[in-house]
């Protein structure tokens, strides 16, 4: 009998203080904004487990914390990225969201797409993968002014890996040779860890890639970096302008909005991003991996994209 | 070197490292076995949940899935005709023969045996050779991988049975679908006809589900429907374990495959499909009793099997020793250890030991785990051939179309699945082997882009292209030598190698 009480009581009394809640978020949402009202998506282009992935997943983590919400991170493979772009382009629902990175200026060019980075409204930009040129350990030059000197003597002797044809590897290639006034043959790869096994075995001279595809054979000693396309945190490589080349090329990574969304949202977004660089959880993740912190808000973020979209039509057509 | 391996032996018994592996054979058997899902969708799949976990007990689940993945494919291969996963495809050929002559158990328990034997060798070899095997995938340059894709080519030449042409000109077609997409060389789509959902080409998963799953399932149906089944399914198929005697007369060809899928499945780029072709193909070449490959042989059935599951310790290599996901797999694995800050790559042997020999021991817990699992799983699968063959078909049908959405979440692949259904079942009529135009699939890519940077590499020059080194010298006089010869046998008097294209 006395239990039966206790438990009707406990029942009551949690009736209350779910009443008492319920009333209490009513308010809340009547005063503040209302964004975001539920979970928030972000669309990425690639599977699970990619490079681009985990950053949107580490990411998502110190945003739920800023934002209250779950963000879920959907992927949307294939059609070479515009299975991701379109339903992003045309969300309405206002808490779907795109993770971007350079693909979304190469892909649109390359394959004639109706959706690029210009049916997008910036949130951020907020890392750039550093690229890198590297040459076996054992190989003669050890820094990028020995290379071009004899690169000068031996033009098109030397067979450096890159990206395939409009992916940034291949344009920081023929950025390369244009302000060196070198030649040498740039050899397509589709993926970065092929062309570090090929500078391994001596099949190609160096490639240009993505210092976080090379880490593990730099730290193992078994290639050699000559220059970085961008700062790597955390190393002492010499960048392009220490060595007095005026490159500017940016693998970026980023996060967009379909067009039109409210500019309250976007702050928020912004704000949420930024935030998120300061989490230490976060903070580990991209340290790393060596990514270059690089955050630039809405229209900074639009002109590394319309910078980006010129220098490579400009390559393309130059080949 | 013994103090990590003790670490590992120490990471690997561990109750919650048992129970990590043997979910993650059992989960890649049933993701195997449903086609559509290969082993790195399995592994894709599990990859959320290793979140939360050791970066150590990730691995090793994912491992198990891996290992239970590239066996489970072999199930329906043998059993419906329709391989589960891409490196089961050459599986069907000897495989689905023995379950139509009723030697149902043997097909089953010879790909049962010569899988974990395959992935149990290619494991304790991976133990002792993971450095020096690199080197071997370090001599393989632009040259090498074009030798290597033309001398898996050549099968081609022995899958058209009576007529020798049938198969070059179905392998030719699947080098035709291959290059349908974007152009990595010249930076163009190819063939695509401003569609961008051919942007990326065609998948794998669909192309072959297509050949083999769709097309067979026609072909079904109309037997059904037509009345005059070619082959009635037998309700009292032999279920029987093997003979001592064929288990004597299928080692030495496992083994000789394992160590062509250790090697294979070293190569960056290529993998267990590459592995298991080339397996077989070879097994087919200089077995003794090779004529009767096609015909319901168990080494048919062994060959692929050992190879592809050998493969599994290879991809080890380039992951563990370079650091370089080599394959789908691995990049899973990758995957995996970035989310927990772990590094893979020869630095991992001394930083983090217990994940490099972890996954060693993984890798020998799950093969032995995998023989009773597949036990298991193979008394369970064999009772589909107690259905009706309607319930069947349409089971199947939305099983392939399931399991070509899901590895793309593209609609569009739903299609295509369709077109090369109807396409395998045009080709089964005409006597064209399907499994030459997937052969062409498979590595026609490989070839292309390799001997494009091959020449460039050597700036236009053919020759220096060709026969870059000994090693490619070599593999392309063994391809050449047995087109040759095919060519010249079919020639002078035309021999039936087995109908295969049923």
């Amino acid at each position: 009998m006395k239990g039966k009480s206790k438990i009707k009581l406990a029942l009551a009394l949690g009736l209350v203080f779910l009443l008492i809640f319920s009333a209490g978020c009513g308010a809340k949402k009547e005063t503040k904004a209302q964004w975001p009202s539920k979970d928030i998506t972000l669309i990425y282009h690639s599977k699970p487990g990619s490079g681009g992935d985990i950053f949107l997943r580490s990411l998502a983590k110190p945003m739920e914390k800023a934002l209250g919400k779950a963000v879920v991170v959907d992927n949307k493979p294939g059609a070479g990225g515009l299975n991701a772009w379109k339903p992003a382009a045309e969300a309405k629902d206002g808490h779907t969201f795109l993770g971007v990175s350079s693909t979304i200026i190469t892909a649109p060019i390359l394959n004639k797409m109706p959706v690029d980075y210009k049916s997008f409204d910036p949130i951020a930009m907020m890392f750039v993968d550093p690229m890198i040129l590297f040459v076996k350990a054992d190989a003669p030059w050890n820094t990028i002014q020995e290379f071009i000197a004899d690169a000068k003597k031996n033009p098109g002797k030397f067979n450096i890996a890159g990206g395939v044809p409009g992916e940034l590897g291949f344009v920081a290639g023929m950025m390369l040779m244009e302000k060196a006034d070198i030649k040498f043959n740039v050899v397509p790869f589709e993926s970065g860890g092929d062309a570090v096994v090929s500078v391994m075995g001596s099949h190609i001279h160096g490639a240009i890639g993505e210092y976080g595809e090379t880490a593990s054979a730099i730290e193992a000693g078994k290639v050699k970096v000559l220059v970085g396309f961008n700062p790597v945190p955390g190393t002492k490589i010499p960048t392009v302008k220490d060595a007095g080349l005026d490159i500017e090329i940016e693998k970026f990574r980023g996060v967009l909005a379909p067009k039109g969304t409210p500019k309250e949202v976007i702050d928020k977004l912004i704000d949420a991003s930024k935030k998120a660089l300061e989490d230490p959880e976060f903070k580990k993740y991209y340290e790393n991996l060596k990514l270059q912190p690089v955050f630039k808000p809405g229209a900074e973020f639009t002109k590394v994209m319309e910078a980006q979209d010129a220098q490579i039509r400009k390559y393309m057509s130059n080949k | 070197m013994w103090e990590s391996f003790l670490i590992g032996v120490n990471t690997v018994f561990q109750p919650e490292s048992l129970l990590a592996i043997a979910v993650g054979v059992l989960w890649g058997i049933i993701g195997g076995m449903i086609p559509g899902i290969n082993a790195s969708i399995a592994m894709a799949l599990l990859l959320p949940f290793t979140w939360g976990m050791e970066p150590a007990t990730a691995v090793m689940l994912l491992a198990g899935v891996y290992c239970g993945g590239e066996y489970g494919g072999s199930i329906p291969a043998i059993l419906i005709g329709t391989p589960g996963t891409t490196a089961a495809a050459c599986t069907v050929i000897d495989g689905y023969e023995l379950h139509k002559q009723g030697r149902t158990g043997e097909g089953l328990y010879t790909s049962l045996l010569a899988s974990c034997y395959g992935g149990l060798l290619s494991a304790l070899v991976l133990i002792v050779v993971a450095v020096p095997l690199a080197a071997v995938a370090l001599s393989f340059g632009p040259s090498e991988y074009f030798a290597l894709a033309v001398m898996g080519l050549t099968l081609i030449c022995s899958l058209g049975g009576k007529n020798v042409f049938k198969g070059i000109l179905a392998g030719i077609f699947g080098i035709f679908v291959a290059t349908v997409g974007f152009d990595p060389f010249a930076g163009v789509p190819r063939f695509t006809f401003g569609s961008l959902s051919l942007a990326e080409g065609f998948e794998m998963i669909s192309v072959m589900m297509g050949l083999f799953a769709m097309s067979e399932l026609f072909q079904q149906a109309q037997e059904i429907k037509s009345g005059d089944e070619a082959f009635v399914l037998q309700s009292q198929v032999k279920t029987t374990f093997l003979k001592w005697k064929q288990i004597r007369e299928i080692f030495p060809v496992a083994t000789i495959s394992s160590i062509m899928g250790i090697i294979i499945g070293a190569l960056p780029g290529v993998g267990a499909t590459t592995a298991a072709f080339v397996a077989y193909s070879e097994n087919k070449r200089w077995s003794k009793d090779g004529h009767t490959f096609g015909k319901g042989n168990i080494k048919g059935v062994a060959a692929p099997e050992a190879a592809n599951n050998g493969a599994t310790g290879g991809a080890m290599v380039p992951f563990l020793a370079l650091g370089i996901p080599g394959s789908n797999s691995t990049a899973i694995l990758l995957g995996a250890l970035m989310i927990h800050s772990v590094n893979p790559g020869p630095t991992l042997f001394e930083k983090n030991p217990e994940i490099p020999y972890g996954i060693f021991g993984a890798l020998i817990v799950a093969n032995i785990m995998m023989f009773f699992l597949g036990f298991l799983a193979i008394k369970l699968a064999i009772k589909v051939t107690n259905l009706s063959k309607p319930v069947l078909i349409a089971v199947i049908t939305a099983l392939v179309y399931t399991g070509a959405y899901a590895y793309s979440a593209d609609a569009f692949d739903i299609i295509v699945t369709l077109a090369f259904g109807v396409l395998g079942f045009i080709m089964k009529k005409y006597g064209l082997p399907h499994t030459s135009t997937v052969l062409g699939f498979v590595l026609g890519f490989i070839m292309e882009v390799n001997f494009r940077r091959a020449l460039i590499v050597t700036q236009g020059d053919y020759f220096a292209a060709l026969f870059n080194s000994k090693l490619s010298t070599v593999i392309l006089l063994i391809a050449l030598i047995s087109v040759t010869v095919s060519i010249w046998q079919n020639l002078k008097k035309p021999v039936d190698v087995g109908n295969i294209s049923a």
